[in-house]
């Protein structure tokens, strides 16, 4: 009997295979395996080899694409252009998982000639896969969050509408910024800028480079492995979502006259300036002091 | 011959030698690279701190660590409390163990025949993965390891939760992979009795020795170990002789014209790395004898990499007791990393090999050497 499962192959290209592992943190797999079968996968047993995917027409329904596209990468002797261009006419949707597969992300500077994201290089729109770009949902992170990809996969099953923003994404985990829901937040609010590595007081917005107010994702909306964010351990975010990672000199904070190169989303520099100018008027005893003082 | 091996994270071929219709020797051909050694030149040196773990998506932290140690060599003076030692020591414990169990479950088991086991594999790789995430913020990819220490604050409740975590995972290993408690398991000094009792370690690993398979897989019998810390030990072992005074600097790379993975030397000869040679090193009983009755095979090196996992639970547990949570996290550096020109290196245990860095702050090198 013909499994009515729907069929997915997720494709690797040039990638570290982080989303790969990240998806294996996904805690209803249990589930999820009755819903969806991987007709290939990096990790997981698969029906059909590598060789059975490139060489004979398996019938699939969603086409994951993980890792930076190159026309220069070969996969087990095929292109993975041609890999991706067989299996992208023929399924429903086609997901890249991962900010590499959505906008060339870290490996786009590896040593592979014009090293891109699916349909973006970077901001910039790509023309080479321009006539699978209505089918394509991008959902970037490096890695991304498994409940993401999960969550996606199984709208597409219920043939929900996904909306979608300019990089195609979907809204429903992208709308947000990654500061949302970070407990650091009213360091923030309040301009309290003494931040220190290793300490649970502070927010690394003003000088150690976290990029969480110019962010899209869903990192302090839904935890990482359930229980917890970089920001929230005082790590800053490197803003892996966005078609600008890598930036680079991820641990400073950049800032012209004093004020930081990047502002949050939609705060004009004035907005900025005004509102840091009163904050920095105020002396909130309760942050300033470490929070289990007395 | 040349057969594609995938489902590791990646491709590659094996080209194998053969003489007197055996297979002599194999030859390990890697199909392509990321390049980060480049990604990394010109670049900000704490860069390496987010770039570096984007080499591997299983042992990304392994890398971190790695990385971290490097750039802290380049200093002639740098403090770091011992808390931060210690929390280096657990997440990297619990990313070994995390990886074992995806191994055993997803490769080794299927290699052998049996069905893969996927939620025996997610289950505890997954409580490990939490464990990391309550202390480092996530799981894969995090970069919570800084020069002068780790950017977390945790706290005791944080503690409770992981060695709940370490339970929970020792109390999986109990009922699937050896029927027995864990302590039992780690006093048992012989194979043959680890082999009478239920699971699914005994289980495979008897299947390997009612097919014959128990002498295949043998290397060059020499083993080597870099990544010392509260647990593993520093040394090279060559049969029964055991030495510890090793140097990372005598480790030599090669390219390989047919295949992107460099080869990788000790004074101009091959060594095993990872469990069994950690396992060699630091004389584990169970293992000992197994190598005394099967020698480097691949029945070995399974036993290996499963003992390690209750023996790293039960450490980290000895760990945490230890973690004294007034001392600082972080102390920061007297000097800017920006400030400095110099080399330094680091090597760390990771599940399948240790990794080594170079870190010239403008070049980067990474050896990364595994079975």
């Amino acid at each position: 009997m013909l499994s009515k499962k729907l069929k997915i192959l997720w494709l690797t290209a040039i990638t570290c295979n982080g989303n790969t592992h990240s998806f294996l943190n996904y805690p209803h797999l249990d589930i999820f395996m009755d819903t969806f079968e991987f007709i290939y996968h990096p990790s997981i047993d698969s029906a059909y080899t590598l060789n059975d995917i490139i060489n004979k027409e398996i019938a699939c329904d969603i086409l994951i694409i993980e890792g930076s596209i190159s026309t220069e990468y070969i996969k087990a002797d095929a292109p993975i252009v041609d890999i991706i261009n067989k299996y992208a006419s023929k399924v429903q949707k086609i997901v890249t998982v991962g900010t590499c597969a959505s906008f060339g992300g870290m490996f786009r500077e590896s040593d592979y000639k014009d090293t891109t994201g699916l349909h973006f290089d970077k901001e910039r729109p790509t023309s080479l896969f321009e006539h699978i770009k209505e089918k394509t949902i991008s959902l970037s992170g490096c890695p991304v969050h498994p409940d993401i990809i999960a969550n996606t996969l199984y709208s597409i099953e219920k043939k929900r509408a996904i909306e979608l923003d300019s990089l195609l994404r979907p809204k429903e985990f992208f709308a947000y910024t990654v500061h949302n829901g970070c407990t650091r937040n009213e360091y923030f609010e309040y301009k309290i800028d003494n931040h220190q590595f290793g300490k649970k007081e502070g927010c690394m917005f003003y000088d150690h480079g976290c990029h969480a107010p110019y962010t899209h994702g869903s990192c302090n909306k839904i935890l990482w492995n359930e229980v917890n964010s970089k920001t929230r351990t005082g790590l800053s975010c490197m803003g892996c979502t966005e078609p600008t990672f890598p930036k680079g000199d991820f641990f400073h904070t950049k800032k012209n006259m004093g004020i930081p190169q990047y502002l949050p989303f939609g705060v004009a520099k004035r907005t900025y300036l005004t509102l840091a100018g009163i904050t920095k008027a105020f002396h909130i005893k309760r942050l300033e002091e470490d929070l289990f003082d007395d | 011959m040349i057969k594609l091996i995938e489902k590791i994270e990646g491709e590659a071929k094996l080209n194998f030698s053969f003489e007197k219709g055996l297979i002599d020797f194999v030859e390990i051909e890697f199909l392509s690279t990321r390049n980060i050694e480049k990604i990394l030149q010109n670049k900000n040196a704490l860069d390496a701190l987010v770039i570096t773990p984007r080499v591997c998506g299983i042992c990304n932290h392994a890398h971190l660590m790695a990385s971290v140690q490097a750039l802290e060599s380049c200093y002639e003076e740098l403090e770091l409390s011992n808390r931060a030692k210690i929390t280096r020591e657990l997440t990297l414990n619990f990313e070994i163990i995390h990886n074992h169990f995806k191994w055993f479950y997803l490769t080794i088991m299927p290699l052998m025949g049996y069905k893969q086991y996927l939620l025996k594999a997610t289950q505890p790789s997954q409580l490990m993965a939490k464990a990391i995430a309550t202390i480092a913020g996530q799981y894969p990819h995090t970069s919570y390891s800084i020069i002068g220490g780790v950017v977390s604050d945790i706290g005791m409740m944080d503690l409770i939760k992981v060695e709940n975590y370490i339970d929970k995972t020792l109390k999986f290993f109990e009922q699937n992979l050896v029927h027995a408690k864990s302590d039992e398991f780690l006093e048992c000094n012989n194979s043959n009795k680890l082999l009478s009792k239920e699971g699914d370690l005994p289980n495979l690993v008897n299947k390997i020795k009612d097919n014959g398979w128990s002498n295949v897989g043998k290397s060059y019998d020499r083993f080597i170990a870099f990544g010392e810390n509260s647990y593993f030990k520093k040394g090279k072992s060559i049969k029964t002789r055991l030495t510890t005074n090793i140097y990372i600097d005598k480790v030599q790379e090669a390219s390989n014209i047919n295949s992107y993975a460099k080869n990788v030397l000790y004074k101009e000869r091959y060594y095993e790395v990872g469990p069994l040679s950690r396992a060699m090193i630091n004389k584990t009983p169970l293992i000992k004898d197994a190598h005394r009755k099967y020698g480097d095979s691949i029945l070995s090196r399974i036993l290996a990499r499963v003992c390690e996992i209750p023996q790293l639970l039960n450490h980290s547990k000895k760990l945490i007791k230890q973690l004294d949570l007034s001392e600082p996290s972080y102390i920061k550096p007297k000097i800017d990393i920006s400030d400095i020109t110099a080399l330094g290196s680091s090597a760390i245990e990771a599940s399948r090999g240790f990794s080594k860095s170079d870190d010239r702050i403008r070049e980067y090198s990474i050896s990364r050497t595994e079975l």
